[in-house]
C-alpha cells in the first residue's frame, strides 16, 4: 500500500497540547518536614498559560509542591526546601525574595472555602488593598471584573454587601477564586478546590479554570483522576515524594509509560 | 505481562473478565462456524450447512451483549489506560468477529448450490486455506485474552499464506472455467468461497492490529521494525 498517496486530514482537538514557554521550573526540589523528606529531587517545567495537573496517592508530596512554590511551609520554622523554583527567571526559594511579591503573583485556592465573615464584596477587595492604592470606583470594577471572571457575578451583583457566609459552598469556593485572581496573580494554585463540593458546582468551577487558562499558569492537586483528565493539558503522577512521569494528560491516562503510573491511574494500586 | 497485577476494586477485574469471556466465545462460535461450513461443503452435507446458517443468530446476540456490556463497563467503572484500550478494543474485536461469522454464513448457503460438484483441484485447496484462516482467528483472540502483542504479530505473518492459496485458487478456478463454460457456475461459487476465507485472514490481521495496540499502547505500523503489511 503507497500511504504517501493518501493524505489524511485530521483536526487537532481543542484540548491538544501547545507548547508555551515554562512558567515554574522545578530543579532538584527537596523538601523535608523536620528530617524527613516528603519531595526528591522533583525537577519539571509548568507551562505558561495551561493547566498541570498533580495526580497521586495520599502522602506523595502533591500538597507539599504546591506549598512548597508559595512558601507557605516558611510559617513552620522545622520544614525546609532545597533546590531550585525558577519562575521568570528568579529563583523564588531564595530568602531574599520578597514574600509578598511571590504571594501577589501566586495565589491560591484551598480545599474547604475560606471565605472571611464580612461581606462579599469586601472578600473579593482584602488582597486589593493589601497590595494597590486604589480609589473605591476602581476597587469596584476590580471587585466586579474579578466575579465575573469567576462566574459568579450575575449570582450576587444584587447583594455585595451581604455576608460571604450566606453564600453556597460552591457559590463560596468561587469567591475565593475571585479573590485569588482580584491581586491580578499570574499563577493559580489549586489543591482540591473541588473536592468538597457537588458535582454541579465541581463542573462550574472546571469550566472556570479552561477560562482562566488564557490569562494564567494553573497548577491543580487533585484526587480526582477524572477531574484530572478533564481540565489539564499536562499530568505529573507523584509516588512517595517522587515525580514518577510528566506528559501531555491524553498520553498519561490512556498509555502511560511508568509502570507506578499504570497500576494507579487503572486502579491497581496496593 | 504488563498487567498482571489486580485492581484493588474486585469487580472491575470480574467485569473485564467477563468481556474477555465474551469475546473468546465469539471467537470459538466462528471458527467453528467456519470449520462446519467446510465440513458441509465438502461432504456435501445440505442439512448441516443450514444449522451453521442459523447458528450465526447467537453470533449476533453475542455481540449486542459484548457492546452493552462494554459500554456498561465504561460508564460504571471509568476504565484508563491499558484497560480502557482493552474495552475499545473488545467493541471492535466483537464486530468484526460477527463479520467473520457472516463469512461462514455465506460459504455454508452455497452448499446447496454446489451440491452435485466433482472432485475438482482448486476444492482440495479449500479446507487447508480454511484451516489457516481459522487458525489465525483462534490464535489472535487468545493473544487479545493474553494481552500477547508478539503473538499478535505472528499472526499477521501468517497471512500471506492465506494470500497465496487464494492465488492459486483463482488461477485454477480460471484455467478450470476456460476449459468449460459449463464449469462457470460452480467455480464462480467455489471463487466466492475462496475470497470469504481470504476476507477471515483480513479480518485476523485487523483483529491482531487492534491486540497490538490494546497490550501496548502503540500501533503496530508505527513498530520499529517492519510494517505489518
Amino acid at each position: 500500500m503507497n500511504d504517501s498517496a493518501v493524505e489524511v486530514r485530521i483536526e487537532t482537538p481543542k484540548r491538544a497540547v501547545v507548547d508555551t514557554p515554562v512558567k515554574i521550573d522545578l530543579r532538584n526540589v527537596d523538601f523535608y518536614y523536620g528530617s524527613a523528606p516528603a519531595l526528591r529531587n522533583v525537577t519539571f517545567g509548568v507551562p505558561a498559560n495551561s493547566v498541570t495537573a498533580v495526580i497521586g496517592p495520599s502522602g506523595c508530596g502533591k500538597s507539599t509542591l504546591l506549598r512548597t512554590i508559595n512558601r507557605i511551609y516558611e510559617l513552620y520554622p522545622e520544614q525546609r526546601a532545597e533546590g531550585e523554583i525558577v519562575i521568570d527567571g528568579r529563583n523564588v526559594l531564595e530568602s531574599r525574595y520578597p514574600l509578598s511579591d511571590l504571594r501577589r503573583r501566586v495565589g491560591m485556592v484551598f480545599q474547604k472555602p475560606t471565605p472571611f465573615a464580612s461581606s462579599i464584596r469586601s472578600n473579593v477587595a482584602f488582597g486589593l488593598s493589601y497590595y494597590e492604592r486604589l480609589s473605591k470606583s476602581e476597587v469596584d470594577d476590580r471587585v466586579e471584573d474579578a466575579l465575573r471572571q469567576a462566574a459568579l457575578w450575575d449570582e450576587v451583583k444584587d447583594k455585595l454587601q451581604h455576608s460571604a457566609l450566606s453564600l453556597s459552598g460552591g457559590q463560596q469556593q468561587r469567591l475565593c477564586i475571585a479573590r485569588t485572581i482580584a491581586v491580578k496573580p499570574e499563577i493559580v494554585l489549586l489543591d482540591e478546590a473541588t473536592s468538597a463540593l457537588d458535582p454541579i458546582s465541581t463542573a462550574k468551577i472546571e469550566e472556570l479554570i479552561q477560562e482562566l487558562r488564557e490569562r494564567y499558569t494553573i497548577l491543580i492537586v487533585t484526587h480526582n483522576m477524572q477531574q484530572a483528565a478533564r481540565v489539564s493539558q499536562r499530568t505529573g503522577f507523584f509516588h512517595l515524594g517522587e515525580l514518577i512521569e510528566f506528559g501531555p494528560t491524553s498520553e498519561i491516562f490512556t498509555n502511560p509509560r511508568e509502570q507506578r503510573t499504570r497500576d494507579y491511574i487503572t486502579g491497581r494500586y496496593g | 505481562m504488563q498487567q498482571s497485577r489486580e485492581h484493588t476494586l474486585k469487580a472491575f477485574d470480574e467485569d473485564l473478565d467477563r468481556l474477555r469471556a465474551l469475546i473468546s466465545q465469539m471467537g470459538g462460535l466462528a471458527e467453528h462456524a467456519i470449520g462446519e461450513a467446510m465440513r458441509c461443503l465438502m461432504q456435501r452435507d445440505v442439512d448441516g450447512a443450514q444449522r451453521v446458517v442459523a447458528d450465526d443468530k447467537k453470533l449476533d446476540r453475542l455481540e449486542i451483549e459484548t457492546e452493552r456490556q462494554a459500554v456498561q463497563l465504561i460508564a460504571l467503572r471509568s476504565p484508563m489506560a491499558g484497560d480502557l484500550r482493552d474495552v475499545v478494543a473488545a467493541l471492535k474485536i466483537s464486530g468484526v468477529v460477527e463479520r467473520i461469522g457472516d463469512y461462514a454464513k455465506n460459504v455454508a448457503k452455497r452448499v446447496p448450490l454446489l451440491e452435485n460438484v466433482g472432485k475438482i483441484e482448486p476444492l482440495s485447496l479449500l479446507p487447508e486455506m480454511a484451516r489457516i484462516a481459522t487458525g489465525m482467528v483462534h490464535d489472535v483472540l487468545d493473544a487479545f485474552v493474553e494481552r500477547d502483542a508478539a503473538s499478535a504479530v505472528a499472526v499477521c505473518e501468517r497471512d500471506a499464506a492465506v494470500d497465496d492459496f487464494y492465488d492459486s485458487v483463482f488461477r485454477t478456478l480460471l484455467t478450470h472455467m476456460m476449459e468449460n463454460p459449463h464449469n462457470i457456475g460452480q467455480s464462480a461459487h467455489l471463487l466466492f468461497v475462496a475470497k470469504n476465507l481470504e476476507r477471515v485472514g483480513d479480518h485476523a490481521t485487523n483483529i491482531a492490529e487492534m491486540v497490538y495496540y490494546a497490550a501496548t499502547g502503540d500501533h503496530m505500523a508505527d513498530r520499529p521494525g517492519k510494517s505489518p503489511r
